[in-house]
């Protein structure tokens, strides 16, 4: 093409496009030999895009079990819909027994605090008196001396006057 | 009662799909070039579509709803793509291996490939306009309610974007 065709060249495209050539254009197209061939090859190109363009995505098509799995689907989806409020309130179940079954746990004990039957009451203030066999060997007569302890140069064998003595 | 309901939006659910499939497919088609994700993007509209049945009955509301969805999943996915290109150089070749077009022989093939990756890189308004125009049943009416233009001006888009082309492929 030469130099001065530039300025057809958005012509050219449009014409090839289109299939008709502006009146100022046709006129250049008949004295120019470049142009025309110029022309005649994007006519080439615009035939193959018109065969191209429509295989890009016509004539394709989804599988066959397409539709089968769309529906599997949507139904797998409602399913899970409507098993999720039944899930939710199983939650909730669970959580309210464990929550009464912590509280009747610390309360209980103390609600059966004043019926604790006769017997074991017995037992545990026996239990609660109940003393050691070394504490009655522990009292000796000199228990009260081993009580005191003597001044420099006492001797235990002195024993402590007692108030009444005195 | 509640069956009775479910089964009746099924049966209707059904026929929409049917009266769908084909051009959601290759809206999806148009945009990711292979048939697994087409598929995958296009259940995933109908999904969609089904969870909004109720309000989406009627049979237009549902094509144009579904059409508008089924573009955005696809152009969501092709970003993923992308992503993925720049770690995965073999993606070109899984590309090719799995196209489902009519392309009848080898050099056409390599044609369409080409033809792909110059729309590709054509600006986004007239990218759009083109990947929604391929698809079977999408006047310019149905591009334009998809994209929120006029359809004189997604006419005028087309052109601009055969002209692009025809300047490019050569």
């Amino acid at each position: 093409m030469k130099k001065e065709c530039n300025e057809w060249k958005d012509q050219l495209l449009e014409t090839a496009l289109t299939g008709t050539a502006a009146k100022g254009f046709e006129e250049h197209l008949q004295s120019c030999a470049d142009c025309g061939a110029e022309l005649k090859e994007l006519r080439a190109r615009r035939e193959q895009l018109d065969t191209l363009l429509p295989m890009m995505a016509q004539g394709a098509g989804p599988s066959g079990d397409f539709r089968a799995r769309v529906l599997a689907a949507a139904e797998s989806a409602r399913e899970g819909k409507h098993a999720r409020p039944w899930r939710v309130w199983v939650l909730v179940g669970a959580t309210a027994v464990i929550a009464a079954a912590l509280v009747a746990g610390l309360t209980l004990p103390r609600k059966n605090g004043g019926m604790v039957p006769p017997n074991e009451l017995a037992g545990a203030q026996k239990l609660a008196e109940w003393r050691a066999p070394s504490d009655s060997l522990l009292r000796t007569p000199g228990l009260e001396l081993l009580k005191a302890t003597p001044k420099l140069g006492d001797s235990y064998l002195q024993v402590p006057k007692t108030d009444e003595e005195e | 009662m509640a069956r009775a309901e479910a089964q009746d939006a099924g049966a209707g659910f059904d026929k929409r799909i049917a009266e769908n499939q084909r051009r959601v497919f290759q809206i999806a088609y148009s945009v990711l070039g292979n048939s697994a994700d087409a598929e995958d993007v296009a259940q995933e509209a109908f999904l969609r579509a089904y969870q909004k049945f109720d309000s989406l009955r009627e049979a237009e509301k549902f094509r144009a709803w579904v059409n508008r969805i089924v573009f955005r999943l696809a152009l969501n996915r092709r970003r993923g793509y992308r992503r993925r290109l720049v770690r995965d150089s073999a993606w070109q070749v899984t590309e090719t291996a799995t196209m489902v077009d009519g392309a009848r022989d080898a050099e056409q093939r390599v044609m369409l490939d080409r033809m792909r990756r110059e729309i590709e890189s054509l600006p986004e308004k007239f990218r759009s306009v083109l990947q929604l125009s391929l698809a079977e049943e999408m006047d310019a009416a149905d591009v334009g309610e998809v994209l929120g233009i006029p359809a004189g001006t997604v006419r005028s888009r087309v052109h601009t974007a055969r002209k692009l082309l025809l300047e490019v492929m050569k």
